[in-house]
C-alpha cells in the first residue's frame, strides 16, 4: 500500500539526514507565465489604462444604440399597436352600405390567394395612449362567433373573465390595451368625447396576448353608433398570403370608392413619418462618433506617450517597428472589440431594464433585440481603429530608440 | 567580429555638421572585453550605437562577421540585434508591468528559456526576485536584471553603455564583473568613463572628441 506521502510523485530520502540541493532552494517556476509582450499581458496588467479606453467605448456604443433604440421605440410602438392589422385585410365602401355586398363578391371571385373567411362587422373610433400622445384605435364589433375566430387569430387562446353578450354595453380587449385596467373597467362613456357611447361600456375580458384589439358586439354598435354602414374584414390562410392580398385589393379598388386598410400601408407611412427624424438623427450620431473616435484617438495617444521608454528599449534590443506596430495594434483591436462587445451586453441589458422599468408599465413597446440600434454601433470600433493605427503609424514612422536609451526622448 | 572601417556620426545642428564619431578604425574581437573610455561627449555612446547596429555611419562602415551593417535595412538590423547582441543601457529600463523573469524573457521572444533565465536571475542573486516587479526592486536589482536580460541566449556580443552610470561604485563594479563573467564566450563591449570599471578588460579604448585617441 502506498503511503500518502509516495503520493505526491517526489522522491524522498529513505533514510540518513536529507540532502537540500540548491535546485531544492530555487522558487518553484510558476506553473504558468503570460508571454510577457502578448496583448492580453499588458491589457491586464495595466488595468488603469485598459478599463478606461474600454469604458469609453462602452459608454459610446451605449449611447448610440441605447438612442437609436429609444427613438426606435416611436414607431416601433405605434407598429406594435396596429399589429392586429397584419391579420386582415379591412375594406370600408365609405359610407355606401349598398356597395360592401358587391366588394365582398368582387373579392371573393377574383382574390389571388386562398380566403379563410371574411367578416362583416362594425366599427367605432377611439383613441389609445401611445408613445407618441393618444393614438386613434378601433373597437370592433363582431358576432359571437366571429369574436373567437378574431381573438384566436391574433393569437390569443386565454381570456380571462367572457366574451361580451349581443347588444350589452360590454367589450373584451387584449391585455396591452388592459395596462392599468381590469375587469369592470368603464372604457367608453357618454362624457368622454374620445371614447364615447351612450352608455358605459365595461370590460368583461382580457384576451392574452400582446396584440392590440377592442371588441364588442356588432349588436351593441349596430344600436348606438352612427354611420350604419358595415365594414369588411378578409381574412387570408397565412400571413403571406395575407400580403399578398392586402396589395391585390389595395391596387384592385386604387381610384374607387371603397377605403382599403392594410398593414404595409401602416408600415409605409411610419416610415414617411419618421424619415426625417431619422435624417436629423443620423447627423447626431455622426457627430457624436466623430467625438468620440476623436477623443479615443487623444487617449490613444497619451497612454502611447507613457510607453515611449517601452517601445525606445524594445526596439533598442531588436524588436522590429513592425512588430511593435502589430502589438500595439493587436492591444488597441482587443481594447476596441472588447469595449464594444462589453457595451453590446449592456445595452441589452440596459433596455431590458428601460423596457421593464419606463415602457411595459405604460404599454410602450421597445424592441430590446433592435437590430438597427446594434448596427448603428458597428461604424464606431472601426472609426476607433482607423484613428488608432494612424496615430500608432505616425509614432512608429519616424520613431529614433537611440533617443530614448540616451534619455533624450524621456 | 565586428569592424568599423573609417565610421563617423555625424549630425546637424543649427546648419554645422557636427561629428559625434569621426573616421573610427576598430575591431572587436571574439571572446574579448573592450572598454570604450571616454569623458562625457566624447562620443563612445554614439561608437558603441555604430557597432551595435543601433546608428548607421553617415560615411565609412561597420562590418558585422564581413557584412556590411549600412547594407542592411532597418529590419534587418533589428533581427540581427535580437539574434546576436545583447545589450545593457545607462538606465535600468524595465518594463514595469512584467516580473524580473519575465523582463528577463523579452529579450528572446518566441523561445522557451524560462529555465535558462531562472538560472542567469539566481546566479545574479536574484532568485529571490523572479517574480517581483521593477518597482519592488533596488536600483542594483534592476541593473542585474538588465544584466540578465542581455546574458540570455548567449550572445556573440554584448553591448553595455555605462552600465554603471545609476549605481554606485561598488554595485557598478559588481556589475561590470558579473558581465564579464557571465558572458560565456561571448565579447563585451563597454563604453564607460570610470577607468576603474575596465580593470578587466583586454583592451581599452579612448575617444576624445568623437576620435580614436589611445589603444591599449
Amino acid at each position: 500500500m502506498k503511503s500518502l506521502s509516495d503520493t505526491d510523485g517526489t522522491d524522498h530520502p529513505q533514510s540518513g539526514s536529507p540532502k537540500i540541493s540548491r535546485e531544492d532552494l530555487r522558487p518553484k517556476r510558476p506553473r504558468r507565465i503570460l508571454r510577457p509582450l502578448a496583448p492580453s499581458t499588458y491589457l491586464i496588467r495595466n488595468a488603469g489604462k485598459t478599463i478606461p479606453l474600454t469604458a469609453v467605448i462602452v459608454l459610446a456604443v451605449m449611447l448610440v444604440s441605447g438612442i437609436i433604440a429609444m427613438i426606435d421605440s416611436i414607431p416601433y410602438s405605434i407598429r406594435t399597436v396596429y399589429r392586429y392589422a397584419k391579420e386582415e385585410t379591412g375594406i370600408t365602401p365609405r359610407g355606401d352600405p349598398s356597395l360592401l355586398p358587391q366588394l365582398v363578391a368582387t373579392i371573393k371571385k377574383q382574390t389571388p390567394v386562398p380566403i379563410e373567411r371574411i367578416i362583416i362587422c362594425r366599427a367605432s373610433s377611439s383613441l389609445v395612449r401611445s408613445i407618441v400622445g393618444k393614438w386613434p384605435f378601433i373597437m370592433l364589433g363582431l358576432t359571437q362567433s366571429d369574436m373567437r375566430y378574431y381573438v384566436t387569430r391574433q393569437g390569443a387562446h386565454e381570456i380571462e373573465g367572457r366574451y361580451p353578450n349581443p347588444g350589452a354595453p360590454e367589450a373584451i380587449i387584449s391585455r396591452p390595451v388592459a395596462k392599468n385596467l381590469r375587469l369592470g373597467s368603464v372604457i367608453l362613456k357618454p362624457d368622454d368625447i374620445e371614447n364615447y357611447a351612450p352608455t358605459p361600456v365595461k370590460v368583461v375580458g382580457i384576451a392574452e396576448t400582446d396584440r392590440w384589439f377592442m371588441i364588442n358586439s356588432v349588436e351593441f354598435q349596430r344600436d348606438n353608433y352612427f354611420p350604419p354602414v358595415d365594414d369588411a374584414l378578409i381574412f387570408a390562410r397565412n400571413s403571406t398570403d395575407q400580403n399578398k392580398l392586402d396589395h391585390w385589393t389595395v391596387n384592385k379598388f386604387k381610384g374607387q370608392r371603397p377605403l382599403v386598410f392594410a398593414y404595409f400601408q401602416i408600415e409605409k407611412s411610419t416610415r414617411e413619418m419618421f424619415a426625417t427624424l431619422y435624417l436629423i438623427l443620423n447627423v447626431v450620431i455622426s457627430a457624436l462618433a466623430i467625438v468620440i473616435t476623436f477623443m479615443m484617438g487623444m487617449l490613444m495617444n497619451i497612454y502611447q506617450s507613457q510607453r515611449l521608454v517601452e517601445f525606445g528599449l524594445l526596439q533598442a534590443i531588436g524588436y522590429t517597428k513592425n512588430q511593435l506596430l502589430k502589438r500595439v495594434l493587436l492591444e488597441s483591436v482587443s481594447v476596441i472589440a472588447l469595449g464594444w462587445f462589453l457595451g453590446l451586453v449592456l445595452t441589452y441589458g440596459l433596455l431590458n431594464l428601460a423596457s421593464a422599468v419606463l415602457m411595459a408599465p405604460k404599454a410602450y413597446s421597445l424592441d430590446v433585440f433592435d437590430a438597427q440600434a446594434y448596427a448603428y454601433t458597428i461604424p464606431i470600433p472601426f472609426a476607433i481603429l482607423v484613428v488608432a493605427t494612424f496615430t500608432v503609424v505616425l509614432r512608429f514612422r519616424k520613431f529614433d530608440p537611440v533617443g530614448v536609451v540616451e534619455r533624450r526622448l524621456v | 567580429m565586428i569592424t568599423a572601417q573609417a565610421a563617423s556620426l555625424a549630425y546637424l545642428d543649427q546648419g554645422r555638421t557636427v561629428y559625434a564619431c569621426q573616421e573610427i578604425d576598430i575591431e572587436v574581437k571574439a571572446n574579448e572585453f573592450l572598454g570604450i573610455l571616454g569623458p562625457s561627449g566624447s562620443g563612445k555612446s554614439s561608437l558603441l550605437y555604430l557597432l551595435s547596429g543601433l546608428k548607421i555611419p553617415t560615411s565609412g562602415d561597420v562590418m558585422y562577421n564581413g557584412s556590411s551593417l549600412t547594407r542592411l535595412g532597418d529590419e534587418e538590423r533589428s533581427r540581427l540585434r535580437i539574434r546576436e547582441f545583447g545589450f545593457v543601457f545607462q538606465q535600468p529600463y524595465l518594463l514595469g508591468y512584467l516580473t524580473s523573469l519575465e523582463n528577463v524573457l523579452v529579450s528572446k521572444p518566441n523561445e522557451s528559456r524560462v529555465d535558462e533565465a531562472l538560472d542567469l536571475l539566481e546566479r545574479l542573486g536574484l532568485d529571490h526576485k523572479t517574480h517581483r516587479h521593477p518597482h519592488e526592486l533596488s536600483g542594483g536589482e534592476r541593473q542585474r536584471v538588465c544584466v540578465a536580460r542581455a546574458l540570455l541566449g548567449s550572445p556573440k556580443v554584448i553591448f553595455a553603455d555605462e552600465p554603471t552610470a545609476a549605481l554606485d561604485h561598488k554595485n557598478g563594479l559588481g556589475v561590470v564583473r558579473l558581465l564579464n563573467n557571465m558572458r560565456s564566450g561571448g565579447s563585451l563591449v563597454m563604453v564607460t568613463h570610470d577607468p576603474s570599471m575596465l580593470d578587466e578588460a583586454d583592451r581599452i579604448v579612448r575617444l576624445a572628441d568623437g576620435r580614436l585617441d589611445i589603444l591599449n
